[in-house]
């Protein structure tokens, strides 16, 4: 299992969010590394996460949802 | 049809700096330069007669003159021949091999949007072009006083941070050594320049054209250029009798020539009235 | 350079998601890297990467000389285009709004669609323009225009108009391989951006190769017995969505995604009314003198009793997009206006 966690988005504050855009994927679909699976938005730029392995996704967060960097936003099984 | 008449010394002094490698866009009235830049005088003939042997096969005419033999192309819209210039500037740059673009217009033009758009982005990209503005000092029956608050469209360079220069006189020799200076700087990548040359309308906007608005009339076949220049080369001791009738004579022979040759070429089939819309 | 055979642009549930906008910029991207003429300008093109995310990451992987922010001049850069394709390059230009072709029209239709055709075939114009159309999210009647039939009206270009990420990617890739100038319309609300309205259809599965999709070929994306829905752009989305409800009233919807203006594929339009024997045509453009009554006419001069039913629009009527909320909806083609519309064409 790999979890995926909310995209590093500042080296200064530990505690900066991001708002979870654009889900590519459904929860339960096979994906492949390298496939985008969300997009982050984070004040004027948006960050991709791509999956960091195969396997089925399982999500952990909703469109809309409030982050903190580094808390986890899906997992692969 | 737009007659050239009375601007020759522009296309002449111009093109004398150019091969047919580099690009000229010129106007609704743009026969001096077509020749003046290589354009086969047969196939030019053939298009104004509408014929299969045109350059454009009948479907450009007078004033839409495409070959891509001497990247010589038109536009019948005043100013809007200039943008399309910078694009063949910019292909030119990037291959990096010193041609350059030469973007015709009139006096007239240099009061529409194009041509101040594209003098902005030509010197903001140091594209290599050549902005020529023929000045006749009519925009059909209006005259330039009543059209234009500068009395010299070259000062206007000076606000796209180029370099502008006015010819006077409808010289050749002013027209030339102005182009040689805005040509070498074109090719050297330093960016583009204007050269404003104050020609001559010598017949009217087009054949047929009875020019009642136009007072200037009693003086202007006497300022005609090519007898003009004859003079002057005659004065200069480098033209005589057998040079001037060899000159006339040769011109006079590929003139008829070429009406020659379109006369014979057939008019376009009506069934093709659709073809060539796309590639 | 080996150029791949088109290979089948059906996509699969099982491939990678994208959204229409990246579908789009990974068309253009693929074609930069194989063709080194080909190269995008316009406003905010560079480091912005386009106001609705048409060029995202292309200036971070190919450089200010290939990806070009230009001025505020669009006479000046689409006309840099034209003459940039004269001398065979393969550029791609935007205009970022199709409201402010005003400003720049002669270029367009006297310009890059007239100069093969004046050359007698010496000259051609391979050149993409592409350009963001539609409303929906109070932009006012200057920002918020599709304007298609517009351009479809003039002669000399083609005129394609995606509506899912897959034939974006590919009618892309076809659009700058075309030698002809093709004007490439995205709807803003097509393109799935995460500060638009959620458009649950402006995410699907894409092919990861290069691949083309032909222009001039009407995509049928749902098909059915009852009435035949010819439409375009985002409104296949309602369309799809009007579709899948009433099937569950026994209604069953054939809906015709266009796809291309010019050319169009009136035999896939005659095909399936000729089977349904009932039109409607949805489009976002305004009402008159446009795209409808060209699909209806095309059915109509072809044979009249194809139509069993009168046929009908759903359009925005002729006034310009309002600004107000309660008003923009009532002249959009919504999924309420294209229900009705369905009702009574198969009740008629």
């Amino acid at each position: 299992m790999t979890e995926i966690p909310c995209p590093i988005i500042s080296d200064t504050d530990p505690d900066a969010e991001g708002v979870v855009a654009t889900w590519f994927v459904t929860d339960g679909d096979q994906v492949r590394e390298g496939d985008l699976i969300a997009e982050v938005a984070v004040d004027k730029v948006d960050m991709e996460i791509p999956a960091p392995a195969s396997g089925v996704i399982r999500l952990l967060a909703k469109e809309g949802d409030v982050l903190t960097q580094g808390t986890v936003v899906a997992r692969i099984e | 049809m737009h007659l050239s008449a009375g601007q020759e010394p522009v296309a002449a002094g111009v093109c004398a700096h150019l091969t047919t490698d580099d690009a000229v866009t010129a106007t609704h009235r743009p026969h001096h330069f077509a020749i003046a830049h290589g354009v086969d005088l047969r196939k030019m003939a053939a298009e104004i007669f509408g014929r299969v042997d045109g350059l454009g096969h009948g479907r450009g005419g007078h004033m839409h003159l495409f070959d891509p033999d001497t990247h010589v192309s038109c536009s019948g819209i005043i100013a809007e021949g200039y943008p399309p210039a910078l694009g063949q500037a910019l292909a030119f740059q990037r291959q990096g091999n010193a041609r350059i673009a030469v973007a015709v217009t009139g006096e007239g033009a240099a009061n529409q949007g194009a041509f101040h758009e594209s003098l902005n982005l030509a010197s903001l990209w140091k594209l290599p072009v050549v902005f020529v503005v023929e000045d006749n000092d009519w925009g059909i029956s209006v005259p330039r006083s009543a059209s234009t608050c500068v009395t010299s469209n070259a000062v206007r360079a000076a606000g796209y941070d180029m370099p502008g220069e006015r010819v006077e006189d409808n010289s050749v020799e002013a027209v030339h050594a102005a182009a040689e200076r805005a040509v070498a700087r074109a090719r050297a990548g330093e960016g583009p320049s204007l050269i404003e040359v104050h020609t001559l309308r010598l017949w009217g906007h087009f054949e047929g054209d009875a020019q009642g608005y136009r007072p200037d009339l009693e003086g202007v076949p006497g300022r005609d250029p090519l007898p003009t220049y004859e003079a002057e080369l005659r004065r200069a001791g480098v033209l005589g009798d057998a040079g001037a009738r060899e000159a006339a004579d040769a011109a006079a022979q590929r003139v008829e020539d070429a009406i020659a040759f379109a006369k014979q070429s057939a008019e376009p089939a009506p069934e093709t009235a659709r073809d060539y819309v796309f590639a | 350079m080996t150029l791949t055979e088109p290979s089948s642009p059906v996509p699969t549930s099982t491939q990678r998601k994208l959204s229409t906008a990246k579908a789009m910029v990974e068309g253009i991207a693929q074609e930069m890297e194989r063709d080194p003429g080909v190269f995008v300008l316009g406003e905010d093109v560079g480091s912005y990467g386009g106001i609705f995310s048409s060029t995202t990451g292309l200036l971070e992987k190919f450089g200010p000389q290939r990806v070009l922010d230009t001025p505020i001049s669009e006479t000046a850069f689409i006309g840099t285009a034209i003459g940039a394709a004269v001398e065979g390059m393969r550029p791609i230009v935007e205009l970022m709004f199709v409201d402010f072709f005003g400003v720049c029209m002669d270029q367009i239709y006297n310009h890059m669609a007239k100069i093969h055709f004046e050359s007698g075939g010496n000259v051609t114009v391979p050149m993409v323009l592409t350009t963001a159309v539609g409303g929906g999210y109070s932009d006012g009647a200057q920002h918020s225009q599709c304007l298609w039939g517009t351009f479809a009206h003039l002669p000399g270009m083609k005129v394609v108009v995606p509506s899912t990420p897959a034939d974006a990617k590919g009618l892309m890739i076809s659009a700058i391989r075309d030698d002809n100038p093709v004007v490439y319309l995205f709807h803003k609300g097509i393109m799935g951006l995460p500060w638009m309205a959620k458009n649950r259809r402006s995410i699907g599965p894409v092919p990861e190769d290069e691949y083309e999709v032909p222009i001039g070929k009407a995509s049928i994306v749902r098909p059915g017995r009852d009435v035949t829905i010819v439409t375009l752009s985002l409104s296949v989305h309602h369309a799809l969505d009007v579709a899948d409800e009433l099937a569950g009233d026994n209604v069953e919807c054939e809906v015709i995604d266009l796809r291309s203006l010019v050319p169009m594929d009136t035999d896939t339009i005659l095909e399936s009314v000729g089977r349904t024997g009932r039109l409607l045509v949805v489009d976002e453009d305004y009402l008159s003198f446009g795209l409808s009554g060209e699909v209806i006419a095309r059915v109509v001069e072809r044979d009249p009793t194809l139509l069993r039913a009168p046929a009908r629009r759903v359009c925005v009527p002729d006034v310009p997009i309002p600004y107000a909320r309660s008003l923009e909806y009532a002249v959009l083609p919504t999924a309420d206006r294209i229900r009705r519309a369905v009702l009574e064409v198969v009740t008629a």
